[in-house]
């Protein structure tokens, strides 16, 4: 097998994907900030709540485990914590998979310290890039890294304001991570492989939502549409 | 500034499951020949998983009756269609889910 040339990674790139990233900061920082006020409930102290948004990184996962948060942990409480997890963020499992034509290029030891960047406004928004001709993996870990930077921080500030802030639904800061997602979603559409890929991914999703409780919906629909976009054949 | 044990396992179980998903799906893929078949799955699993993860909650905001919710996103879609730009595209969602829920809410 030859190998394919290693995509570069540079400053600039990781410039430039922070830079695409500017529009989804309120929301990211909002969202950060209820998360370190509402870690508050469950006794977190703010090292805590700020090592927890930095070593876990995974805002839909933090706040769902939050709801069964503890003061004593068992080994079966932990494992159930361990598997929660898992299941809310099996995405990642996806998205990490459709990196590997792109990111499979770099040697390991890049590789998978720019994976732990990822979170899904970067990844979709770096795919984006990568579909408009880009090749830059800076892209991808700059915006990852100024996600992380400003999630940290808000969490800080949310557990130090406590519960001063305003209700986020309010001046619509939960738009803004689905308004973003439909940005990046849009561009792809090229055909009947969209048409049946994401008609089967939003059917699938929807009825699994209301038929299986936790978060099988998403992995669920996004396999079943994947798999019936990528074995549609279409002239391209 | 402390950290209790049980809390610190706790956070560390997290970021081994949230690390092990990052890491899994990308080292995976290492073991599946890219054949052109898999190409094409692959290509479509980014708009697959954008489309499991807004559809499912718009549509059951709908049924909750979140107008807001649902009159953002019928915006961004309209606002990304016509301008291609993200950022106009979350600013209207945003205003018209706070008009909406601000009128209605």
């Amino acid at each position: 097998m030859t190998k394919p040339h290693p995509a570069p990674l540079t400053l600039a790139g990781m410039a430039e994907g922070a830079r695409a990233m500017l529009p989804l900061m309120p929301g990211i920082a909002a969202f950060g900030m209820a998360f370190g006020a509402a870690s508050i409930q469950k006794s977190f102290t703010l090292l805590e709540a700020t090592v927890s948004s930095a070593i876990v990184f995974a805002g839909l996962a933090q706040m769902v485990a939050l709801e069964g948060w503890t003061q004593h942990w068992t080994a079966g409480s932990l494992l159930a914590l361990g598997f929660l997890t898992l299941t809310v963020n099996m995405r990642h499992v996806l998205m990490g998979a459709s990196l590997r034509p792109w990111l499979g290029t770099l040697p390991a030891w890049k590789s998978y310290p720019a994976l732990m960047m990822m979170a899904d406004n970067n990844w979709a928004a770096a795919l984006r890039y990568r579909a408009e001709g880009g090749n830059d993996v800076g892209y991808f870990v700059g915006s990852g890294l100024i996600t992380w930077f400003v999630w940290v921080l808000a969490t800080a500030v949310g557990h130090l304001v406590g519960g001063g802030i305003p209700d986020p639904k309010a001046v619509g800061i939960d738009l803004v991570v689905p308004a973003f997602f439909i940005a990046m979603l849009l561009p792809n559409w090229k055909g009947k492989r969209e048409a049946v890929g994401w008609g089967v991914a939003a059917a699938v999703s929807t009825a699994v939502s209301f038929v299986l409780p936790g978060w099988w919906f998403i992995v669920i629909g996004a396999v079943a549409g994947a798999l019936a976009g990528g074995f549609t054949d279409d002239d391209r | 500034m402390t950290v209790d044990p049980g809390t610190l396992t706790a956070i560390l179980v997290m970021a081994a499951a949230t690390a092990f998903n990052r890491a899994g799906g990308f080292w995976l893929m290492r073991l599946v020949p890219v054949t052109p078949r898999v190409r094409r799955v692959l290509d479509c699993l980014p708009g697959a998983v954008l489309v499991a993860l807004l559809v499912p909650g718009a549509v059951q905001g709908a049924v909750k009756g979140d107008m807001g919710m649902v009159g953002g996103l019928a915006a961004a879609l309209v606002v990304s269609r016509l301008t291609r730009s993200d950022l106009l595209a979350v600013v209207v969602a945003m205003a018209v889910a706070a008009g909406i829920r601000a009128f209605w809410g």
